[in-house]
């Protein structure tokens, strides 16, 4: 049973700040996760060497993986900070802890970035139910129990960008628009309301940066930390933008 | 009354990657062309030319004779050039661009379809390498196999035992390229919704396994048959007929 926690911290003091590693050695208790041990840092910030510093900035709120605001790179791995249980981690890092910031979205301090990409590409796709409220629409139409069982896994998105941090073909030269997004556009397009602007959806994800720069690397699928099928929705979305394409083709 | 609609809120300036362009742009197009022309007509003509090529094992004039009739096929420069040259030179500069711009992460996640995405770069620039070379020594440099189809198998020999690098380069070109084309076909299949989901996928895998395996299995046997089963001979085993040689166009009177 280790006795202290050794956490190493990549930390960054604003946007445009220059990057710093900051060692901190934490008394061990059990049961600790990610989040719990960075609390325990703002409890007493001062590093192992005994220089007092700043608390650690990161975003979290629900501490249950649901509300998709922890992700960070733990032990070099994209994960969420509240479901990353330090016991495990430890093992893992052979009794080292490394925490640094998601790499592919910029730093705003520390181990919180800027996340807007993947809320701006779910609005470039209208991931929504166009219902404006104007007046009442009455209940929403019937859906079969089959469209329910194969949305019901996608609408589990909590948005936390991990399906973006580790696939290769997201970075700053394609701009590509990432998994969960088109996750997202398969979720809306398959519900009864939502399908009026599914023309729309895939129009949007035929443009650059679109679904065609999926290389199909599979990584989404694997570190997503809720199971979306997100390969899935990719294939389908895949086929039907194509298919919208060659309708457009021949109705322009 | 209000009588101008209120403009849609502005996308603000994001640093680091950028959203989705929604709609604009032809890099679908050019990606799905990309995707095809891997198919058909690069694949098809892939498979042609290991069965072909496999005809060696039936002896240089078997072989001679396979020659022979893909170059008396109608049109068959406007098909080599429209069907082989062009398609492959756009499939393989287009995958070169699309190589460089990926940012590959096996590293940090060692999982097989990050290592399947990686391998279909790295065997795509081997393949180009060597069809470069390959186009290079047995098309356009040497004695000209369409006018000597009869040299065929004597200009492939000499091709592969005349340098110490041959053979290994050929064993590892004919291991990458089917191994490219298999994964290829899984890919395209995968990413135009032909099998979306993991079981169909999974399936689909092992088709093409079984069937680059047995692509790349002639490859080989084809390369160490042309080498090694026969001793070298320049010998033309199907020589040009004379233009002066006339068939008799009247029966011989009884
Ligand atoms: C022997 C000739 C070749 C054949 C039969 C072939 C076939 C294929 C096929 C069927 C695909 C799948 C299409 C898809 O990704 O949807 C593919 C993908 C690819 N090819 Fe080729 N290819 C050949 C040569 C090359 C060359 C010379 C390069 C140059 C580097 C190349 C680079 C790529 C790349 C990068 C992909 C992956 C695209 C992606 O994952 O998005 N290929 N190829
Ligand atoms: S699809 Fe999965 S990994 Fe991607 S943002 Fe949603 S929950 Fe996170
Ligand atoms: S704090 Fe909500 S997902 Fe981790």
């Amino acid at each position: 049973m280790p006795t202290t926690i050794e956490v190493e911290i990549k930390r960054q003091n604003g946007p445009d700040g220059t990057g710093a590693v900051e060692n901190f050695s934490i008394p061990y208790r059990p049961n600790m996760n990610i989040t719990s041990l960075l609390g325990e840092i703002a409890l007493n910030p001062v590093t192992k060497e005994g220089k007092a510093t700043t608390p650690i900035t990161y975003d979290s709120n629900c501490l249950e993986e649901i509300c998709g605001s922890c992700a960070m790179l733990i032990n070099g791995k994209a994960r969420m900070a509240c479901s990353a249980l330090v016991d495990k981690m430890l093992e893992e890092g052979g009794g080292k802890i490394k925490l640094a910031p998601l790499s592919k979205f910029p730093v705003v301090r520390d181990l919180a970035v800027d996340r807007a990409v993947l809320f701006e590409n779910l609005k470039k796709v209208k991931a929504w139910v166009p219902i404006d409220g104007t007046y009442d629409l009455g209940a929403g139409p019937k859906q079969a129990p089959q469209i329910q069982e194969e949305r019901y896994p996608l609408s589990n998105c909590i948005s936390c960008t991990i399906c973006m941090e580790v696939c290769p073909q997201f970075n700053d030269v394609t701009n590509f628009v990432g998994a969960a997004t088109i996750g997202q556009a398969k979720l809306f397009n398959m519900d009864p309301s939502g399908s009026v602007l599914k023309e729309e959806r895939l129009r949007a994800l035929s443009g650059d940066g679109g679904v065609q720069e999926c290389g199909f690397a599979q990584n989404c699928v694997q570190a997503c930390p809720k199971g979306l099928p997100l390969t899935e929705a990719i294939s389908d979305i895949g086929r039907d933008v194509f298919v919208q394409k060659v309708k457009d083709f021949f109705r322009a | 009354m209000a009588t101008t609609a209120s403009a849609p809120p502005a996308t603000p300036q994001l640093k680091g990657v950028q959203p989705l362009r929604a709609g604009e742009g032809n890099s679908f197009l050019w990606r799905r062309l990309h995707s095809l022309t891997g198919i058909v007509p690069i694949g098809a003509f892939l498979i042609e030319h290991i069965v072909s090529n496999f005809e060696v094992v039936n002896g240089p004039l078997a072989y001679a004779q396979q020659v022979k009739f893909l170059n008396g096929l109608p049109l068959v420069r406007v098909l080599e050039w429209g069907l082989i040259f062009i398609p492959l030179l756009y499939h393989a500069l287009y995958g070169v661009f699309i190589a460089v711009r990926g940012r590959t992460n096996v590293n940090v996640y060692p999982w097989a379809g990050n290592w399947m995405y990686l391998s279909q770069r790295v065997t795509g620039l081997i393949a180009f390498a060597y069809i470069l070379y390959h186009v290079l020594t047995q098309r356009f440099m040497g004695v000209s196999l369409p006018e000597h189809p009869g040299l065929a198998y004597a200009k492939v020999q000499f091709e592969l035992l005349s340098h110490w690098y041959a053979i290994p380069v050929y064993v590892i070109a004919m291991i990458a390229t089917c191994w490219h084309f298999a994964y290829g076909i899984w890919l395209f299949a995968a990413k135009w919704g032909i099998t979306p989901g993991n079981v169909a996928r999974r399936r689909f895998g092992w088709v093409c396994t079984i069937g680059g395996a047995v692509l790349c299995i002639m490859g080989l046997v084809s390369i160490f048959t042309v080498a090694y089963s026969r001793p070298y001979s320049p010998e033309d085993v199907m020589p040009a007929q004379y233009d002066n040689v006339v068939a008799p166009t009247v029966p011989p009177q009884q």
